[in-house]
């Protein structure tokens, strides 16, 4: 195009329009209060925009620098309506003066003569001052998020002094919604179009807002990241648009695109969001924080009862009761913490029910599998160790107690077998049944395979559910029998029998042939803190928790008997099996020994232990062991006393 | 047949200057107005397929004759051209019905473009 040849056009008709300035700059100097002062303004306004906007076209710079700044000045004034004082005239004159300089001198070739930077400043200040007056800044500034951001995690920025927008607070850069999931041909569903404009695009917020018009045809707009409402120099052209729509991505591309101007057009799926609401009732946290609040809390706890023993010794009542104070306080820490780390069996027990139907089917059994107790909550890492033992139980259920669907039908049971895997709460303690209505252990056989390794006497007939699961949890027990592609090699009943007690629990059966089983898990509600009875036997100190001791009464000799073969004590009017600790645990035999007796509870079974001297009660931080390996399973674990000596667990059921 | 075009701005000079360029693609200038009053009923005389208005004009504003030109015919087709420094009026004639935009020094191939995006939206 040539511009040349609307050189003289321009000049003429910006003569014109200077002359109309000037016409309107004798009424405002006139400073006559009538209605003419503001129709004046108007003109000067348009005029010089109508000046800029020919200057722009021809692209003569400074003609359209200056006549900008001009008319930004007079934009102000307009808005004010504040009457033109002289300072503000004497201006308006020199500027116009200006414009009609450098309109000639641009017609005549020299378009780029630089606009005198003291009138550029003195009418951008007058312009600044006249909108201050007014609480108006002329510029909003934004941070706008980049591509690679996620558009839901946009930060939230909110500029501390709200009088920088004239709108009022700059709003919040997070967009909440709902999504719906459906993702059906012609179906509505969520989308987010993140889209990057050409870098040279000019006014890229009003190209944005065309492109957010062409896609508000084809569906409906939830939010959009930066808010697009509002205008900014500073906008980069990168924005997020998230609607709901039935149009497909190409379509919402192309509607994008045909707004103009577009470098880049990503659709993607929006990232599901829960209500505002859960976010900010539920945080991550690292696993090892909470391991490590609990040692923490452990030891707190230990140091608490030396307080409070020490506190009692120095007598002093305001000591001993910032002591209790303290204590307390210690104790409800302790009462949070552990409830922080309970999870509910369910997370666990959830991934169940797809084994279940897999285990079945390749063993080509008809199985019915149902789930009690979800939301009841065990210690996280206890929850963790219980898993496995929860799948072999499973396992072995489906292998070796429920039979097959023929099988079933001749003995009379419905052809589906029944499995429940259920969640209960017991007092201190949480029990996990496994069970299933198949044809339960044969106990003769277990019996001929125990006399047969010799864990059982020749004269042994039969074996009550107490014997069954000792002699199951023993090692090596169930392993040549139960090895099948599904049960796993070594992966036996004893082993679970084995994680159990490391974890200070129990295990139990009940079987009935031809009818069914129950294994059933005892576990501690919490692992960390219990209390014990710490026992000395030989020179070392043991702990003994308490929950398992029913009394402790002095050992009298004379009550000592022989039952069956093995020491026995009598106790008011019951007999108790006696367990030597010193004996068990390999100590040898002195004087001064076996001074205590121990009554004991162990999952129903009572019985009595020697030890040689009682030390005290107190809560112990147990420390499970990692792995149980090897034969003994005396101890479920260990603690540091309160003089950092390392005290072991006597796991109770073992003694039995 | 060619396509129709009404030419509203103030600015003789500026009419001169989109017309020409317009002209050259093919356009007939079938009006040309000079105030939003007259947008508006050379709008609804002549039905054009394309308008180009000015964003400040006297007697009824560009925003204005948008608003009203579109109201009467919500097919309307209007490109707004646009000086430096004047994007949040250019948004309220988005908003107010004006398809897209031209910034002036104008570049015929940009408006060109825009007139294309103009046309098939």
């Amino acid at each position: 195009m040539d511009i040349a040849r609307y050189a003289e056009l321009f000049r003429t008709e910006a003569r014109e329009h200077l002359a109309g300035i000037d016409e309107a700059l004798a009424v405002l100097a006139d400073g006559s209060a009538d209605g003419g002062q503001h129709d004046a303004i108007d003109a000067l306004f348009r005029a010089t925009h109508t000046i800029k906007g020919m200057a722009g076209a021809m692209g003569y710079a400074s003609v359209e620098q200056l006549s900008h700044a001009y008319e930004t000045l007079l934009a102000a004034v307009r808005e004010s309506a504040l009457p033109a004082d002289s300072t503000l005239v004497t201006l308006c004159y020199e500027a116009a003066d200006a414009l009609a300089q450098h309109v000639d001198d641009a017609v005549d070739g020299n378009a780029d003569r630089p606009v005198s930077i003291s009138l550029l400043e003195r009418l951008a200040s007058m312009a600044d001052s006249i909108d201050s007056d007014r609480g108006h800044r002329t510029t909003a500034t934004w941070r706008v998020p980049s591509m690679d951001d996620d558009a839901a995690d946009a930060p939230d920025d909110e500029p501390d002094d709200e009088s920088a927008h004239p709108d009022g607070p700059i709003p919040t850069t997070t967009i909440e919604w709902v999504v719906t999931t459906d993702t059906a041909r012609g179906e509505r569903r969520g989308r987010v179009i993140v889209v990057a404009l050409a870098p040279d695009a000019p006014l890229k917020s009003v190209r944005a807002q065309i492109a957010l018009a062409r896609l508000e045809a084809l569906g409906t707009v939830q939010g959009t990241e930066p808010p697009l409402q509002t205008v900014s120099d500073l906008f980069d052209g990168e924005f997020t648009i998230v609607m709901d729509t039935a149009s497909t991505d190409a379509e919402l591309e192309a509607a994008v695109r045909s707004a103009g101007d577009v470098a880049r057009v990503v659709v993607r799926d929006p990232v599901a969001r829960r209500a505002t609401k859960d976010v900010l009732r539920h945080v991550r946290i690292d696993l090892k924080r909470l391991d490590a609040l609990l040692d923490l809390m452990g030891e707190l706890v230990i140091t608490r009862d030396r307080l409070l023993a020490v506190a009692e010794v120095n007598g002093d009542r305001t000591v001993m009761a910032t002591a209790q104070e303290t204590s307390r306080l210690i104790s409800a820490l302790q009462e949070q913490i552990l409830q922080a780390r309970m999870v509910p069996v369910g997370q666990v027990f959830d991934r169940f029910p797809r084994m279940v139907r897999d285990v079945a089917r390749d063993l080509g059994k008809e199985v019915s599998f149902t789930m009690e107790g979800r939301d009841i909550a065990l210690d996280r890492s206890m929850l963790d160790a219980i898993g496995d033992p929860i799948v072999h139980l499973l396992r072995n259920a489906m292998d070796h107690g429920i039979e097959s669907a023929a099988q079933r039908t001749a003995a009379g049971k419905p052809d589906v077998g029944r499995l429940v895997l259920r969640a209960i709460r017991d007092r201190a303690a949480i029990v996990i049944a496994v069970e299933d209505d198949g044809r339960g252990v044969d106990r003769a056989r277990v019996l001929a395979r125990a006399i047969a390794d010799g864990r059982v006497e020749r004269h042994v007939t039969s074996l009550t559910d107490d014997d069954l699961i000792k002699l199951l949890s023993q090692p090596g027990f169930s392993t040549a029998e139960s090895v099948t592609a599904v049960s796993g090699r070594g992966v036996g009943i004893d082993v679970v029998a084995n994680r159990v007690r490391a974890l200070g629990g129990s295990m139990d059966i009940e079987t009935v042939p031809g009818r069914g089983t129950i294994f059933s898990l005892r576990l501690p509600v919490t692992l960390a803190i219990v209390r014990a009875l710490l026992v000395q036997v030989a020179d070392r100190t043991y702990a003994v928790p308490s929950a398992h001791v029913m009394e402790a009464v002095e050992f009298d000799e004379a009550a000592r008997l022989t039952l069956r073969g093995r020491e026995a004590v009598s106790l008011r009017d019951e007999v108790l099996p006696l367990v030597r600790l010193r004996q068990v645990f390999g100590e040898p035999v002195t004087h001064d020994v076996d001074a205590q007796l121990l009554v004991v509870d162990a999952g129903g079974r009572r019985f009595a232990c020697t030890v040689d001297a009682l030390l005290g009660q107190q809560d112990i931080v147990v420390k499970t062991f990692d792995a149980v390996v090897g034969a003994t399973a005396l101890f479920s674990g260990a603690t540091i006393l309160g003089d950092g000596s390392p005290a072991l667990i006597v796991d109770v059921g073992s003694l039995a | 047949m060619s396509r129709t075009v009404l030419i509203c701005d103030d600015a003789i000079f500026m009419r001169t200057m989109v017309g020409d360029i317009l002209q050259q693609a093919g356009f007939e200038i079938v009006g040309e107005a000079e105030t939003g009053v007259q947008a508006v009923e050379k709008y609804r005389q002549l039905r054009p397929d394309l308008v180009t208005m000015d964003i400040v004009m006297p007697d009824m504003g560009g925003i204005d004759a948008v608003r009203e030109i579109t109201k009467g015919d919500p097919t309307a087709r209007i490109l707004m051209c646009s000086a430096m420094g004047q994007q949040a009026l250019v948004v309220e004639a988005i908003q107010a019905g004006a398809k897209d935009f031209v910034v002036k020094p104008f570049q015929p191939s940009r408006v060109l473009e825009a007139v294309q995006r103009v046309l098939a939206a």
